[in-house]
């Protein structure tokens, strides 16, 4: 080839590379369609502020709005990520000790009522216990996160301020959660056991108990465009073979709630076509050990079971390869907060299985058990089959130290009763976390005297570290110290961290935009994004 | 035949209030109630809280008093509230009780359809081959749990067409077509137990009926295979399982709970389960109310079918 013109092919072969190195044009979102998906469970309300169920902020969440919500696209979710609802924009003010809202004045709710600064202060006077509070919830189980709230003022329509006695960065991360809808003042809030009025993306066509939740697009919806979809249908499906089979045959575009890896991954194998996505999440495996009752006082007895249970075991084993270590606190990189790899690495449970379990062993001799006289315990869990499976690990691990232990199944309707009043000497549980958010886990789980601190560990030097960590308001100075607070917890034994359990989503590849964050369930189900390729 | 129906239906409301006592009393002293319910779904107990609840419900009042309240209800006609759904129990019942009589009665058609006919055909060709697959087929029906063949239906459906009944329950109103097919599997699935059981009793009382003396003289008359067989043997050989008939469909109504979980079928026998869980006392005793009178009306249309069936038997005479 002359060299002239092999010159002059080189902008044509140039042109021809970028244009391959450019990425697809996105292809434009088309409107229609029924999203037809399956929950964790039926709900048992559409009261998101009244329960502490995965089920529910799913099912209710399309109906409602949020102040301000998670961004539905960024897969971790942080401070940062978080965007307007019905709020158009906020501020902090007096050093994060007030919250200002602005909000949107072209919102109504689904019955055509305006929305207005007074529904956000009856929302969250009433979760928050305030005396003058127009309405009280039968159950409350966020109160803790409001506790720092003063007052709430809606001074006009259009502005609400959240006044707080100490700074509380976490304040605005708590009102993005899925826990945290508005409710409108002039609904009775009985009626939010059956039914759903909200200003959000979808309206509630019909909710037959333990069979559907159905919902129809909102057209007055405030954001212009959304939703896509013309509707929701969450379908009730209990037995999990049936839920494989239903998105198998077509009848689900989505499933995976409450799913494991090899559930996925049989749903993909039979049909290959089909897109699993797997992401880390907020809910961890963890032991309770009850510091109230001996021998769990001593903690060489503590620091011995927490040795005994091999994390490599536990992942292989009950996890089936579906979950990340970690501490009190989601580990990087799906979380925000959680230890360094380095130093979760060093967790006891995490190093040579068998040199652990001869620690172990030492350990219990030195607190005078061995052999002769074994550690006779027995190991409570629910009777749910993701429970017991781990449960049943727990013990066979236990036993190789020479711990004499026994699996006790509790009914789910005795569970949390029982843990309250710490009946029990240890016990294997699941915690979800609301938020990817030091307040929302450690004051919850950690402090002296919280209800959900089901294994009664007390600390003081904890208790100042938490308080003081949710006051400062420099990032990495926070972050530092409520590390130094993961490990804290870690040593004294308080509610060892098995690991944090992965997610799964399985759905048919004309499913569009359908979010999946790395750090929470709970957030993601506004679902007015999500459109059908058909 | 009237005095005998009527010391019948005294007997059976004797009856029933005795079921409604010792459902009541052991949905009481079952550990956990529905306020500890509500608060294990918060994962939180509030104690203040908690009582408060249990005073609104009025669960925190003796068992005599929470009975007699119930019962004037009842003669009021009303079943009560849900304490989950905070609806009436009736709202909650109503929708399901045609989707389970609906199974249970295909249910029950299937297993006549292909219990009787094989257990006659087996009956009268004893120790045939014919006898042998017959015999192997009740066996394996006998054998396989409803909700396993249920379970390998869907399966083999889902792998073979690509396809399964409807996870939505369809009222045979809207689309009769689309029900039938979303019923036709698990009515099969638990029709085949069904029918392996009736096939075996129809089987062995046929066999001592072929071997009277007037099936012999009816053959001796020169009388066809079929009048013998279907008009002389078989109704004479019906009692026994008109007996298992009415068994069948009382176990049916309260034992479907399985087949309707794995076909998502919106029934009274899982909601039954669920309810029970959650501890919601109106709708769990107004259920088990509902299939204890299911029971004693089927055993009371058995006692009157004996009648039609075999005029020998009187009924209200000494």
């Amino acid at each position: 080839m002359p060299l002239r013109r092999f010159v002059r092919l080189i902008p044509v072969a140039l042109l021809l590379v970028v244009a391959l190195s450019l990425p697809a044009p996105a292809q434009a979102p088309k409107s229609g369609g029924v999203l037809r998906i399956h929950p964790l469970s039926a709900p048992p309300s559409l009261s998101p502020h009244e329960e502490s169920t995965i089920a529910v902020v799913q099912q209710a969440s399309p109906c409602f709005s949020n102040l301000a919500y998670y961004d539905p696209a960024k897969r971790q979710e942080s401070v940062d990520t978080i965007i307007p609802e019905l709020a158009e924009k906020w501020s902090w003010q007096d050093n994060y000790r007030n919250l200002v809202f602005l909000l949107r004045k072209d919102v109504k709710w689904h019955d055509g009522k305006p929305f207005t600064s007074k529904d956000v202060k009856y929302t969250f006077d009433m979760v928050r216990g305030a005396p003058d509070a127009e309405a009280r919830l039968k159950v409350n189980p966020r109160k803790l996160w409001y506790e720092n709230v003063e007052h709430i003022e809606a001074p006009d329509p259009y502005t609400v301020v959240f006044r707080l006695k100490k700074p509380q960065p976490s304040l605005l991360p708590m009102l993005a959660s899925g826990y945290a809808p508005v409710y409108p003042e002039h609904v009775p809030l009985a009626e939010f056991k059956n039914k759903c009025i909200g200003t959000g993306p979808y309206k509630l066509k019909e909710n037959r108990p333990g069979e559907f939740v159905e919902y129809v697009r909102n057209p007055d919806y405030f954001v212009k465009g959304r939703p896509y979809l013309d509707g929701i249908k969450w379908v009730i499906i209990k037995d999990r073979s049936t839920q494989l089979a239903a998105l198998q045959a077509g009848q689900l575009d989505v499933a995976g709630s409450g799913w494991n890896k090899a559930n996925a991954e049989t749903a993909k194998k039979g049909k290959p076509q089909l897109v699993l996505i797997e992401n880390d999440s907020n809910v961890n495996d963890n032991v309770l050990v009850n510091f109230k009752k001996a021998p769990f006082t001593d903690i060489r007895v503590r620091r011995a079971f927490n040795l005994a249970l091999d994390r490599k075991s536990y992942l292989v084993g009950p996890r089936q390869g579906g979950a990340v270590f970690g501490g009190a606190l989601l580990p990087k990189p799906a979380g925000v907060w959680g230890l360094p790899v380095a130093d979760v690495q060093k967790l006891p449970g995490m190093g040579d299985s068998v040199k652990q379990k001869a620690e172990a062993k030492k350990l219990l001799a030195e607190a005078g058990f061995g052999p002769a006289s074994p550690l006779k315990i027995t190991v409570s869990t629910r009777a749910l089959a993701i429970y017991v499976d781990t449960a049943s690990w727990m013990v066979d691990q236990l036993r190789q130290v020479g711990i004499d232990a026994t699996l006790e199944q509790i009914e789910t309707g005795v569970w949390h009763p029982k843990m309250t009043r710490l009946e029990y000497q240890v016990a294997l549980n699941l915690t979800g976390v609301g938020i990817d958010d030091p307040d929302a886990q450690l004051f919850e789980n950690y402090r002296c005297g919280s209800q959900r601190n089901f294994s009664g560990y007390c600390s003081e030097e904890i208790d100042r570290l938490m308080t003081e960590q949710s006051q400062t308001l420099d990032k990495a100075k926070r972050l530092k110290l409520v590390n130094e607070i993961d490990r804290k917890l870690q040593a004294d034994g308080a509610r060892p961290v098995l690991g944090w359990g992965k997610q799964y989503a399985v759905s048919w590849p004309y499913v569009k935009n359908y979010p999946q964050h790395d750090n929470s369930i709970y957030n993601v189900s506004r679902l007015q994004d999500v459109w059908l390729d058909k | 035949m009237r005095g005998y129906i009527t010391k019948r239906l005294l007997i059976a409301v004797v009856t029933l209030l005795g079921m409604s006592m010792v459902i009541f009393v052991l949905m009481r002293i079952t550990p956990g109630n529905i306020a500890d319910i509500m608060f294990e779904s918060a994962g939180y107990v509030d104690q203040a809280d908690k009582q408060k609840i249990e005073r609104e419900l009025g669960i925190d009042q003796p068992i005599p008093v929470q009975y007699a309240n119930w019962l004037g209800e009842l003669t009021r006609g009303y079943l009560g509230k849900s304490y989950r759904y905070e609806r009436p129990a009736w709202d909650i019942i109503k929708p399901r009780l045609p989707v389970t009589l609906e199974l249970a009665c295909l249910a029950m058609t299937f297993s006549m359809i292909l219990g009787i006919p094989f257990g006659v055909i087996s009956a009268i060709r004893q120790d045939r081959p014919i006898d042998y697959v017959l015999r192997v087929v009740s066996l394996a029906g006998l054998s396989m749990p409803s909700f396993w063949l249920g379970m390998i239906v869907i399966l083999l459906l889902v792998r073979s067409l690509g396809w399964i009944p409807s996870v939505t329950y369809v009222s045979p109103v809207d689309d009769l077509r689309a029900n039938l097919a979303q019923f036709l599997f698990p009515a099969l699935a638990v029709g085949y137990r069904s029918s392996a059981l009736i096939m075996r009793i129809t089987r062995s009382a046929m066999l001592e009926v072929l071997r009277e003396d007037y099936i012999r003289t009816a053959w001796a008359k020169g009388q066809r295979e079929t009048s013998v067989v279907w008009r002389h043997a078989l109704k004479n050989a019906s009692l026994p399982v008109i007996t298992l008939l009415g068994i069948e469909f009382a176990f049916l109504i309260g034992g479907l709970v399985v087949t309707e979980t794995v076909f998502n079928l919106p029934g009274v026998a899982r909601y039954l389960v669920e309810a029970i869980q959650g501890r919601d006392y109106p709708v769990v005793q107004n259920l088990v109310m509902f299939i204890a009178i299911i029971v004693v009306m089927a055993n009371l249309s058995v006692d009157l079918l004996y009648a039609w069936v075999d005029p020998r038997i009187k009924y209200g005479k000494a």
